[in-house]
């Protein structure tokens, strides 16, 4: 769809109407230079916070802008002058245009207010969107507005507007958090609220407060200004002080529901499933492979960026639901209609990714002690299973479960640690925070080199074959690829591997029949990517088992979105997910005025020596009165959009 | 200490103050309704707006958030600092008319304003009494209601936690237009809708202060209540 009447998005002003201001002949518009589709679906006219978008020439732009500024009211904070004040201003004056009195001047003294709130606001949502589109209707619809007075049209109210919020954080972050919101009720002193807010969407509070990847920092609008707000710590923090506090508990559901649901794996995605599940009132039941619940949270995530009584208290939390946990208990063989003859009515498959990928080099083989899966070892640690320090182990990969072997193994006593990765520091997918702390306790980094073949010497790893590699050419992932030089051989000496080269997941509970209709090329189930199913009715998948190898929160916000659709399907409602903004370039914002440039919180970090001698927590939290000063730095970035 | 310039006077700062706090030292009047030297700062009144000279460009900011740094220029006086403070005085009134200290606040910044004969004391939400109690008090009696995406209210207000407040009248001292009330009658004191009872010093026999506040002081200080019953003036 390319077509429009009228766009002041971005600031940008198309116009292709034949009457009006600025009139002229239909233009081809660029593509992305306006909203076309809102959630895969055209529209007649949308008011979002950086403009006008009019499809359908006939909508009613002062309805639109009614209806928009009446959601604005809902978002503002209140808190200034200008802001909040301003919205009421401008809605009386529309009013009252409405109701068939004003003139000019009142357009006049939208215009300027808009622009007064737009200059002067205290938060990013009075700045950049709580009054913006309005100036575009005044401006560009002013015989629209005008028409009203003079009684050459009578005002309709509509009422089959529907609005969306995001915020540049919210949009980058997989389960959409609102974190805007979240942190605005930490810097009001209120933790619990802050707490409840979070676990609407994130139930593993302080786990993903310690071990988030927190791609939202990467989207905040603070970052090239004076630094991201510390969004990870400040949801630490909500969970901290209620654990400080004495610990809530979760609210149990207010109706008990009869049907049964059968979840397999008792990781982010089984747990955050079960939680929304019961919360609604189903009866849910989890199979847990293992002794433990917390899946790569409890047996991938080392203890020193995650102490485990953490994750328990809030695995015991959804316990204490009523959520029934059967720990020890792997299902060899999902038998679907077994499970329906038990009563269960709907299965969700969370089965997680923990098998490692092979390296890909001679030697590998041979099954041995010293040469390992890197989420094996992970695993056996977890376990409680001792591992035995040897002078020198090398570790493939360039990932997170790379570093963490890596750093397990310095706190183990391995007297020297190094990581082989083929590419660059710049193509390494590990976090970088990771890396600096790695490097920081004395692990080596060998880039540009690949592993060819594990060097035996009477049954033992003597070490590792490897060959240097130069960047070529950009692969499928974006990055570039590895390039073998030729004749670069050499041996690397170690006395141990640990391959941590990707996990895939084990889904040897589905027959063959289901593993062709259910799964993908890559050995992950195949779902839909928006209600979770899979293609036998009933039954549910999400998590890595479905992404493979991701991070906590993509599957915790998978469970999340299992259990709507888990409950849509067997109440018999159509599923409704959130509105994603694809293609939407949420950053944008007309100008952002000054913005006084103030200091990013900071943590204090265990030191070196202390952290080497066992596996306490290395990263400090934010106090309660930190916390609440780094959360005064939120510019509060809600984008509002209301179409029809 | 930072070199910075407030309307072409050069003068030396120190390092981490407000850009508010150095024109008031140099006796240069800016409105305000939500700063205290003491607290932490607000930004909610958008009286205090000046301009700021940043990559070349004159952009307008809250003096009170605004901290100082090398090489910085500030206008306290342009037109377009003018202009900024009037709207946001206008918006006050426009919400507040029968505010005595708004109506102040707004004629001085040249806004109309219609003769009354009541004063209705609205809460402006500056945020004074909030901080006070958190920063100074420690009580943690008055807290923003919650607001933002998904909340319910109408308008936003200030949440008064009746069981954590200990009748200290901090929040009334500093409220900026009298909406928070104290009043005091026969050995009782009322703030907040709430009654407290009044301690008798030991000394003098006028009452001075309310149990609950000096019950809080012992337990945050650990010195018994007996002896705090004497009152500053017989101190």
């Amino acid at each position: 769809m390319n077509t429009m009447a009228f766009s002041s998005w971005n600031g940008k002003i198309m116009d292709n109407r034949t009457t009006g201001k600025g009139a002229g002949k239909a233009k081809k518009s660029a593509e992305g230079a306006f909203p076309a589709q809102l959630d895969g679906q055209s529209f007649a006219a949308l008011m979002g916070w950086n403009g006008l978008v009019i499809v359908d020439p006939k909508a009613d732009v002062v309805a639109l802008t009614l209806a928009y500024l009446k959601e604005a009211k809902g978002l503002s904070c209140g808190e200034c002058s200008v802001c909040m004040i301003g919205i009421d201003r401008v809605l009386d004056i529309l009013k009252k245009m409405a109701a068939g009195k004003g003139d000019q001047h009142d357009l006049g003294e939208i215009e300027e207010i808009v622009k007064g709130v737009m200059a002067n606001g205290k938060c990013n949502f009075g700045r950049a969107a709580a009054l913006t589109p309005v100036l575009d209707a005044v401006k560009y619809f002013k015989a629209d507005f005008l028409a009203l007075p003079n009684a050459e049209k009578k005002f309709m109210e509509h009422k089959d507007y529907r609005s969306a919020v995001t915020a540049p954080c919210m949009n980058a972050c997989p389960a959409a958090l609102d974190i805007p919101g979240y942190i605005e009720l930490i810097r009001n002193n209120k933790f619990k609220e802050s707490l409840d807010l979070v676990r609407d969407r994130c139930i593993l509070p302080g786990v993903i407060g310690r071990s988030c990847t927190h791609i939202c920092e990467d989207a905040c609008v603070r970052k090239d200004m004076d630094g991201s707000l510390a969004i990870r710590l400040l949801k630490r923090s909500a969970a901290d002080q209620d654990l400080q506090g004495g610990a809530s508990a979760l609210t149990t559901p207010k109706v008990e529901k009869k049907e049964k649901i059968a979840i397999v794996g008792a990781g982010p995605a089984g747990l955050a499933a079960a939680y929304h599940l019961r919360r609604m009132g189903y009866q849910v039941t989890i199979f847990e492979a293992l002794p433990k619940a917390g899946g790569m949270a409890a047996v991938g995530i080392p203890d020193y960026r995650l102490p485990k009584d953490i994750l328990n208290h809030e695995v015991d939390l959804i316990k204490r639901m009523g959520v029934e946990i059967r720990f020890n208990s792997p299902v060899e063989l999902l038998n679907w209609p077994d499970l329906q003859k038990e009563g269960y009515a709907a299965a969700f498959l969370a089965v997680g990714a923990h098998v490692g990928t092979k390296i890909g080099c001679r030697g590998e083989e041979i099954a041995s002690d010293d040469v390992v899966q890197g989420a094996e070892f992970l695993r056996n640690l977890s376990l409680g299973k001792q591992a035995v320090p040897v002078n020198k182990v090398v570790i493939i990969g360039g990932g997170n479960v790379a570093l963490d072997c890596a750093r397990n193994c310095i706190r183990l006593g391995y007297k020297h640690v190094e990581i082989v990765y083929r590419r660059s520091p710049a193509e390494m997918p590990g976090s970088k925070e990771e890396i600096g702390e790695a490097i920081h306790e004395n692990v080596k980094f060998t880039y540009l080199t690949a592993p060819v073949g594990i060097v035996r010497k009477v049954g033992k790893v003597a070490g590792i074959e490897c060959m240097k590699m130069k960047l070529g050419e950009p692969d499928a992932s974006g990055r570039k690829r590895p390039v073998p030089i030729k004749g670069s051989e050499f041996t690397l000496k170690t006395d141990m591997v640990i391959a941590a080269t990707g996990q895939k997941p084990d889904l040897a509970l589905l027959t063959d029949k289901e593993k062709v209709d259910m799964t993908t090329t890559w050995g992950t189930i195949k779902t839909d990517p928006r209600s979770c199913s899979t293609a036998v009715g009933g039954i549910f998948a999400g998590g890595d088992c479905v992404s493979g190898p991701a991070t906590l929160i993509e599957a915790l916000n998978m469970g999340n979105k299992a259990a709507k659709s888990i409950d849509a399907y067997l109440q018999g409602k159509t599923f409704a997910d959130d509105l994603i903004f694809e293609g939407i370039d949420v950053s944008q914002q007309r100008d952002m005025g000054f913005v006084p440039p103030t200091k990013t919180g900071e943590v204090k970090f265990l030191e070196v020596d202390e952290r080497l001698k066992g596996f306490a927590e290395v990263e400090g939290g934010f106090n309660a009165a930190a916390a609440i000063k780094e959360a005064q730095r939120c510019l509060r970035c809600y984008r509002l959009m209301v179409w029809q | 200490m930072v070199n910075i310039s407030i309307n072409g006077q050069k003068i030396r700062a120190k390092e981490g103050a407000n850009v508010l706090q150095e024109a008031k030292d140099l006796r240069i009047d800016i409105p305000t309704l939500c700063y205290h030297n003491d607290l932490t700062t607000f930004g909610a009144c958008r009286l205090c707006t000046v301009e700021v000279k940043t990559d070349g460009a004159w952009k307008l900011a809250a003096s009170c958030q605004t901290e100082v740094a090398e090489g910085m220029e500030v206008l306290t006086d342009s037109d377009k600092v003018k202009e900024s403070r009037k709207l946001a005085a206008a918006l006050l009134y426009y919400k507040y008319p029968g505010t005595q200290a708004i109506r102040d606040v707004a004629e001085k910044l040249g806004v109309e304003v219609v003769p009354t004969e009541t004063d209705s004391r609205d809460c402006i939400l500056c945020g004074l009494c909030t901080r006070t109690c958190h920063e100074i008090v420690r009580a943690d009696a008055l807290k923003f209601q919650d607001r933002g995406l998904g909340r319910s209210l109408e308008e936003p207000k200030i949440e008064f936690i009746s069981p954590a407040c200990i009748g200290c009248g901090s929040c009334a001292y500093v409220c900026s237009t009298g909406f928070v009330r104290m009043e005091a009658v026969d050995g009782k004191r009322m703030i907040w809708d709430k009654v407290f009872k009044m301690a008798v010093c030991n000394n003098c026999g006028r009452y001075f202060a309310p149990v609950e506040q000096l019950e809080f002081i012992s337990r945050t200080t650990g010195v018994p209540v007996s002896n705090l019953m004497t009152c500053v003036s017989c101190r």
